[in-house]
């Protein structure tokens, strides 16, 4: 047990420095081709994110069946097939290592190994001639040699500490109750190799856990993955990219390089900026030159010191720092290529010992108390006393703020903060000034209305992307507050929610702002199509992502049960179901009286149990619907900020209002620390994202530590339409998670219930009179103000609004011949439609729409 | 002067039967008599194609997890 042992003894050593390390990505292979292709064209992302990601699934799948092994190379080849052109070398190299693999993999097979009977119907998944350790039974894993999957027994004695293992060198797929599933990738193992595990030491680890010997190809993947990880830093300097390596002929292979080649910066004043070791900046020009690979004036320049230095290089090397320069803006390629080149850039922030940089004066109040996950999760961040880029992955209501709070307080530089809507903004100073020492002096925000910096030399700023990000003409004022940010080094750099932004606004701010160490937050880390991979290279990997099973025991979030209720259409809905156009279709199976039986009979019966209830609706008009025929308030996107408040405030603290109804601007923004129960009605497609949100809405239940509580969450579908599929599909990622979801076909007890609405056939038939006259707008989903929808989509909306001008006016007035006073008004987009007649909002909304 | 014809009786959920509806509407001469809300009277002949028919309509309401499993 040495390889355990050592394991263990190193996660004590540190206070933050913990061993354990958690990374996310696909497979390297995969992402890389990914990455290529994002990357190259970007004009091109719509056609990638959805066909592309369509075809490599169809060849995926088919080739699957086939060998594990094969699927990197048919995605690869059905993407290269696809964009011919760019990159084509390095695609070959790709598939190149990928063949490798494979090989490994074919020839693993011992000489003596018989195939026996039915061995040919597995081809190379056939995975026999690892025979099964004597005492397997005791040991819990099993590696599959195609892909590098791991399965994992959660029941076993061992599971713990092999759970521990495992999180430092892969990723979590899926963690139900009984059997977790992970993945190595060259990521995770990054991470490992990172905070100091040997390659021999996770081999052998593997091995004591495994149920049959570790397969070769195995092995070998791990040893390529991590024998040259760390050769190659990325560091800010100055506000400028510096690729560092301490080996000249590595440097000497990145400059040889087609892609990072080109790209290096050959500025004069590169030496200047490694003012304290000029000599070795001439060592490594004088290289290139003798590569015959740059030749250039600098060489000159230092071209008389060389010839002594290049004698005490070879004693030196070992300390020598080589460098060059990249531009802000092509360190994502540089990194992608890197990667593709197996010399993995090592981005890590030393800030202790970062003296350029003004300390931030800010710590934590020592009435601050940080769970054990979260201090896990930092754990992983500041693995070795430096901090690591990347994304930490923890459920709604799990506290991401603190983690992002407590980060911050470590690195103890100027922090900046960016959230999806202006009332996060205010949200995170708010907790900020409530968790840590830091004086209100030095936190400025930088939102629309409010474009105050601090004075001080260091500080905090929050704002949002679509301030950052924003690529058309600012406001004077806006522009000033932009320089000064783009102006500056930052230390830290906290994206609050990362899941939600388009990447090229990502690329847009990470580019613009320089930043030592980036910390995504997110409560989920899947997307609809495809692109989480891309944040890999624009922060970094995933740091962590916490077992929200394991959280639900220890109460730090409730405990959830998952009911999906089945609710037959009736014969009349169903007939004009299968007759109407998709978008109708919706209409009808929301507006179902079977499922507005259900949740009126549901409503009613945890109203009684003293629960109180959220019902969510994407569709407004079913929206409400529902919630004036069961007479209860509702919100929606054009609800009055303060209707709103008091809806919220009733629903909090009046004993009589215990169900409220929300369109999707409640799956966010709003934090209802009373609800324990959560019905949703209508939702936004196959959406995983938002059914994981929706769920959060309860995580973070007050009643969660009473003793047996439990939250309750339920889907109404309508049996036999497509929102049985949609169901189904949003239902994946909780169900990774290891959330079980019951059917419940029948409620018992539903015919029975007193003024049941909709229970004879001409009340039905006039419902369905009413949903048929109604037009297909109205099936559609709110565009709401919700975070996702106004994120780096707020631009064609207001341009589509007024694009005259009408006021009234002297003419001696317009001519400037009276008094004037410049006057900023900020717009507030809600009210500007709150103001308008329902037809000009309708027409409004059509317009928007086109 | 009574007619008699041959038929199979289909007995299901409302759903199913508006299915079934549905393609009688597009192919004709599927259903003999429509007898109450769960159950149908048909064209034995055309049974086969009913079921044929049925699963296809229900399997584009069932999400398949293999088909997305690659997916991160």
């Amino acid at each position: 047990m040495d390889g355990e042992h050592q394991y263990h003894t190193r996660s004590k050593g540190s206070t933050v420095g913990s061993k354990d390390l958690d990374f996310s990505d696909d497979s390297a292979n995969t992402d890389n081709s990914d990455y290529d292709n994002g990357f190259v064209d970007d004009e091109d992302e719509a056609e990638y994110g959805l066909t592309q990601s369509g075809k490599s699934r169809a060849s995926n799948y088919g080739s699957r069946k086939s060998a594990g092994g094969k699927k990197n190379g048919t995605k690869n080849s059905a993407k290269s097939g696809s964009k011919a052109s760019n990159a084509n070398d390095t695609l070959n190299k790709l598939a190149a290592k990928d063949q490798n693999f494979l090989h490994g993999l074919q020839h693993d097979a011992p000489a003596d190994f018989v195939p026996d009977v039915v061995s040919g119907l597995f081809r190379s998944s056939d995975f026999s001639y690892l025979k099964l350790k004597p005492d397997h039974a005791s040991r819990p894993l099993w590696i599959s040699p195609g892909d590098a999957r791991v399965i994992l027994e959660s029941f076993s004695p061992l599971a713990e500490q092999a759970q521990d293992f495992l999180v430092t060198i892969a990723e979590p797929i899926s963690r139900p109750s009984h059997i977790h599933e992970y993945k190595i990738t060259a990521y995770s193992l990054y991470a490992a190799v990172s905070v100091g595990l040997e390659t021999d030491d996770i081999i052998a680890v593997l091995d004591r856990l495994s149920k049959v010997p570790v397969a070769d190809s195995i092995t070998n993947f791990i040893k390529s993955a991590t024998v040259s990880y760390g050769k190659v830093k990325l560091v800010i300097k100055h506000n400028r990219y510096f690729v560092e390596t301490s080996q000249a002929d590595i440097l000497q292979m990145l400059l040889k390089d087609s892609v990072i080649g080109a790209l290096r910066i050959d500025s004069e004043t590169s030496p200047a900026a490694e003012e304290n070791q000029p000599t070795k900046e001439g060592s490594l020009d004088y290289k290139h030159q003798a590569a015959k690979i740059d030749p250039n004036d600098v060489e000159a320049v230092f071209s008389s010191v060389v010839g002594e230095i290049q004698l005490d290089d070879d004693n030196e090397d070992i300390d020598a720092v080589h460098a060059f320069e990249i531009a802000n803006g092509s360190v994502e390629i540089v990194k992608k290529r890197c990667q593709e080149i197996d010399y993995p850039v090592l981005e890590e922030y030393d800030f202790r010992n970062d003296h350029r940089n003004p300390d931030l004066d800010i710590d934590l109040k020592p009435s601050t108390q940080i769970r054990p996950y979260q201090e896990k999760s930092l754990s992983k961040m500041f693995g070795n006393g430096r901090a690591r880029s990347g994304i930490i992955v923890l459920p709604c209501g799990a506290g991401k703020t603190l983690v992002g709070i407590t980060a911050a307080c470590t690195i103890k530089k100027s922090v900046i903060v960016l959230c999806t809507s202006s009332v996060s903004v205010m949200q995170w100073r708010q907790q900020f000034l409530q968790w840590c020492t830091l004086q209100p002096e030095n936190v400025a925000v930088f939102t629309s209305d409010n474009k105050e910096m601090f004075q001080t030399e260091s500080g905090l700023v929050v704002s949002t992307y679509s301030m950052v990000a924003n690529t058309r003409n600012r406001s004077h004022d806006s522009q000033k507050v932009m320089d000064f940010l783009t102006g500056r080094e930052w230390g830290f750099i906290i994206l609050d929610e990362v899941h939600v932004v388009p990447a090229a606004m990502f690329r847009r701010v990470v580019t613009t702002i320089a930043a030592h160490a980036k910390l995504g937050l997110t409560a989920t880390l899947v997307r609809e199509d495809d692109k989480i991979s891309d944040l890999n290279f624009l922060i970094g990997p995933k740091l962590y992502e916490a077992n929200w099973m394991e959280l639900s025991q220890k109460g730090h979030i409730a405990n959830v049960q998952c009911a999906e209720v089945w609710c037959p259409m009736t014969a009349e809905f169903y007939q004009e179901y299968l007759r109407e156009s998709a978008r109708k279709r919706m209409l009808l199976y929301i507006m179902n009286p079977t499922k507005f039986q259900a949740c009126q009979f549901l409503i009613q019966y945890h109203e009684k149990r003293g629960d109180k209830i959220i019902v969510f609706s994407d569709n407004v008009y079913a929206l409400q619907e529902y919630a004036l025929k069961l007479g209860k308030p509702f919100i929606y996107g054009s609800t009055p900020q303060q209707e709103r408040m008091n809806i919220l405030q009733n629903f909090q603290f009046n004993d009589q209002i215990n169900t409220i109804f929300l369109s999707k601007v409640g799956d966010t923004s709003i934090d209802l620390p009373e609800a324990t129960c959560l019905i949703q009605i209508s939702s936004h497609y196959g959406s995983r994202r938002q059914e994981a949100q929706r769920l959060g809405r309860i995580l973070r239940a007050k009643r969660r530590n009473d003793e047996g509580f439990n939250a309750f969450f339920y889907s109404l579908v309508s049996k036999d339409t497509q929102e049985m599929y949609y169901s189904t599909k949003r239902q994946a990622f909780l169900v990774d998670q290891g959330y079980a979801f019951k059917v419940i076909t029948h409620l018992h007890g539903m015919e029975t219930l007193p003024n049941l609405a909709y229970s004879t056939a001409r009340e039905r038939r006039e419902l369905l009179q009413e949903v048929l006259l109604k037009n297909e707008e109205a099936a559609g989903i709110e565009i709401g103000d919700d975070a996702e929808n106004s994120v780096g989509r707020g631009g064609p909306g207001k341009k589509a609004k007024s694009k005259a001008v009408r006021g009234e006016g002297s003419l001696s007035g317009l001519a400037g011949g009276e008094d004037m006073a410049y006057l900023e008004y900020s717009s507030n987009k809600n009210k500007d439609l709150r103001d308008h007649h329902p037809l000009i909002r309708k027409m409004y909304y059509r317009n928007m729409k086109k | 002067m009574p007619r008699a014809r041959k038929g199979a009786l289909i007995q299901c959920d409302p759903s199913i039967r508006a299915l079934i509806l549905q393609m009688d509407t597009d192919r004709n001469n599927i259903i003999l008599e429509e007898l109450d809300d769960t159950h149908l009277l048909v064209d034995p002949a055309k049974v086969e194609f009913i079921k044929a028919e049925l699963n296809r309509l229900m399997s584009q309401n069932i999400y398949d997890a293999m088909d997305e499993e690659e997916e991160p």
